[in-house]
């Protein structure tokens, strides 16, 4: 029968300078960023002034309207620069790290209680790393999810293996898996690639489920899986983590304090070989390729080839660096070409096989990014809009050859519904 | 970031390599007189095309191609240039141009031009094929395939209903050649047909289905017109076809979660 099994989603022709031995080595780079999650505009407190000296775990920031929930610094370090926004919105707390300084150590006796447990995922730092569906971002403190899924797998071209990230702390994962069961009534899924059974040690049977997933992207993201196992609704939010950041609260749990540092791979065209690094949350993309780099123009992206972003730290949930060769612009059309043919903008999408199995067969590719396009929200929400982000449809977006702007039609809709159902 | 291949043009391509070997058999067996068909086909679509561009700025495409090979090879015969060049015109622009080009069109426009010409000019004749050209639509479904240009469902289920309608005796050789050749040139257009996975696997059987129905009780037409008639139904109907297998998708989602 395995013959016969067909897995739907893409390979993707990613060119690889990964050699030698995956034994990560340890990369501490000198300068580290405490950013906001993705997709969110966050109004902070700055708790340390520039120039402080703090310990790792120590906070750095918090949120204005939610002060229990703060933003710690990933190493002991020196505050180097303060950025915000015209509205105290968090652009980026710089630091220099400074070898031997202390570490912060959470008090863990009320841990044992759903709000104990909260307020440590707060006050520690680790509440930025959950995300929630639908919309994306953190959830708020009080948020009771319908469901958590965790990562232990992840498809995307170039990632590190979750497996790798959990070999040695299997206890932490245990014990983190049974804590995050505080946190929700519903079940914590465990989405992993075969392999041993990662739940040996769980001991809370019943309401942890270990999920099956497939090899190939976009099969082990997030959103496909909520989107299967339990779509989020406007009413039903379901958060998800990776498999590391659980073996990181067990970890809390256990010492108090919070591991900082994560498996993270530094690949791509523009590196000279490829590698498998531990490095800080935060880390400075710069400090992690610039030994590695080949000579010429490049680009740092934090997160995969196909869904990362340009930035100078590695963004709080990400794991891959990407160094990819920077291209020259295109160069300027003719005016007359422009006037004859950028009105016809966005141009149509065509059904193909490769769209179909952008989506890994989850729903309805070409229905979903056609209600996409036309900004038709009721029959995207039936398809389950409210499951996916943009990392979600990247790769469809990757597929079309980046014509159709998947990413920006999504977080539009995404808007757009929550003002409406907000109001 | 990294990006991909598949925009509207190059799936345009692969849809025109696929159609090589029927276009390259046609054009051996029909010589000269297939040939200057093909150029005045050819020639009014880019005129269309260019048109359209200049008044509103809409990007030509390379599948213009792929609709002047279906009219020039499905086409009646002896109607003259004036004629065709009507009928291509009309199947152009109300069949896709006015819709904003391909990939926004609901109707194969080579389909419209055939209907049009077939209901509009019913005297003259109607195509007849040698059977390497329709073997040759083997080949060009496969490669279709193969690059995932045109829908695997469609032509597989409409393989597999025509080969039954064959062997239980409702098809006549003939018949199962040229809706061969009309299943790869117009029915499996990857815009035009289904684009749900059920609703593709319904789309093949449904243009098998009728034409079975045109074969068995359609006196007097030729097989080509039957086959362009079954394509122009399979059209129409695909976004039923979709619609339903979308109520179903979602109908089977709510009763395993109690919401979509």
């Amino acid at each position: 029968m395995t013959l016969l099994r067909f897995d739907p989603g893409l390979t993707l022709p990613v060119p690889t300078t990964f050699t030698g031995a995956p034994e990560p080595e340890v990369v501490l780079t000198e300068e580290a960023g405490v950013r906001a999650p993705l997709g969110q505009s966050l109004r902070v407190t700055p708790l340390v002034a520039e120039d402080d000296l703090v310990a790792q775990g120590a906070p750095v920031a918090c949120l204005r309207d939610a002060p229990e929930i703060r933003f710690v610094a990933p190493m002991p370090g020196r505050v180097a620069r303060i950025g915000l926004k015209p509205g105290r919105k968090l652009t980026e707390i710089v630091l220099f790290r400074e070898v031997g300084g202390d570490v912060l150590r959470h008090p863990t006796d009320e841990a044992g209680s759903e709000p104990g447990l909260r307020r440590l995922m707060q006050a520690s730092g680790l509440w930025p790393w959950l995300r929630r569906r639908p919309f994306g971002g953190m959830p708020n403190g009080e948020e009771r999810p319908a469901a958590i899924v965790v990562m232990a797998a992840d498809t995307r071209p170039l990632a590190p293996d979750p497996r790798l990230a959990l070999a040695g702390r299997e206890a932490g994962f245990a014990r983190g898996l049974d804590a995050l069961t505080l946190l929700t009534d519903g079940p914590v899924f465990v989405v992993a690639q075969s392999g041993p059974p990662l739940l040996e040690a769980v001991a809370s049977g019943g309401r942890i489920r270990e999920v099956p997933c497939g090899a190939r992207h976009p099969l082990g993201l997030a959103g496909l899986r909520i989107h299967d196992l339990c779509p989020a609704g406007l009413d039903v939010p379901v958060w998800d983590i990776h498999a590391e950041d659980v073996a990181a609260l067990g970890e809390l749990l256990t010492t108090g304090v919070l591991p900082m540092t994560r498996l993270v791979s530094v690949a791509g065209e523009a590196l000279r070989e490829g590698r498998l690094v531990r490095t800080q949350v935060g880390a400075d993309l710069r400090g992690l390729t610039q030994r590695v780099l080949k000579p010429g123009a490049h680009r740092l992206l934090s997160g995969s080839p196909i869904d990362g972003h340009a930035a100078h730290w590695l963004a709080p949930r990400h794991r891959q660096v990407s160094a990819l060769p920077r291209k020259d612009a295109p160069g300027k059309q003719h005016w007359l070409i422009s006037a004859l043919t950028r009105s016809a903008s966005p141009k149509p999408i065509i059904p193909t096989a490769a769209l179909s199995q952008a989506f890994g067969a989850a729903l309805p590719a070409v229905a979903f990014v056609r209600a996409l396009s036309a900004g038709d929200d009721d029959m995207a929400m039936k398809l389950g809009v409210l499951s996916l982000l943009e990392e979600d449809i990247a790769l469809a977006d990757y597929v079309l050859g980046g014509e159709a702007h998947l990413a920006l039609l999504l977080r539009g809709m995404l808007d757009r519904i929550r003002k409406e159902y907000a109001a | 970031m990294m990006r991909g291949i598949w925009d509207r043009e190059m799936v345009a391509v692969m849809l025109l390599v696929a159609c090589l070997p029927l276009a390259g058999f046609w054009l051996a067996y029909g010589g000269t007189e297939a040939l200057v068909r093909l150029v005045l086909v050819v020639l009014v679509l880019v005129v269309w095309h260019l048109v359209f561009l200049l008044a509103r700025a809409q990007p030509p495409s390379l599948v213009a191609g792929i609709t002047a090979l279906a009219i020039a090879m499905l086409a009646p015969e002896d109607l003259g240039v004036f004629r065709l060049t009507l009928g291509i015109s009309f199947g152009a622009v109300v069949g896709e141009l006015i819709f904003g080009g391909w990939g926004r069109n609901v109707v194969n426009p080579a389909t419209v031009a055939l209907s049009f010409l077939g209901f509009g000019f019913p005297g003259f004749g109607w195509p007849e094929f040698v059977a390497p050209v329709a073997w040759a639509a083997i080949p060009a479904a496969l490669i279709g395939i193969a690059a995932g240009v045109m829908p695997a469902g469609v032509l597989l289920s409409a393989v597999l209903a025509l080969a039954a309608g064959f062997w239980a005796g409702a098809l006549s050789v003939t018949m199962v050649q040229v809706a061969g050749i009309v299943l790869v040139l117009l029915v499996a257009d990857p815009v035009t047909s289904a684009a749900t996975t059920l609703g593709r696997w319904l789309n093949g059987p449904l243009f098998a289905g009728l034409v079975t129905l045109f074969a068995l009780h359609w006196t007097g037409a030729a097989p080509v017109q039957m086959a362009v008639a079954a394509a122009l139904l399979t059209s129409l109907t695909a976004p039923l076809l979709d619609e339903a297998a979308l109520s179903l998708w979602l109908a089977k989602r709510r009763r395993r979660h109690g919401r979509t």
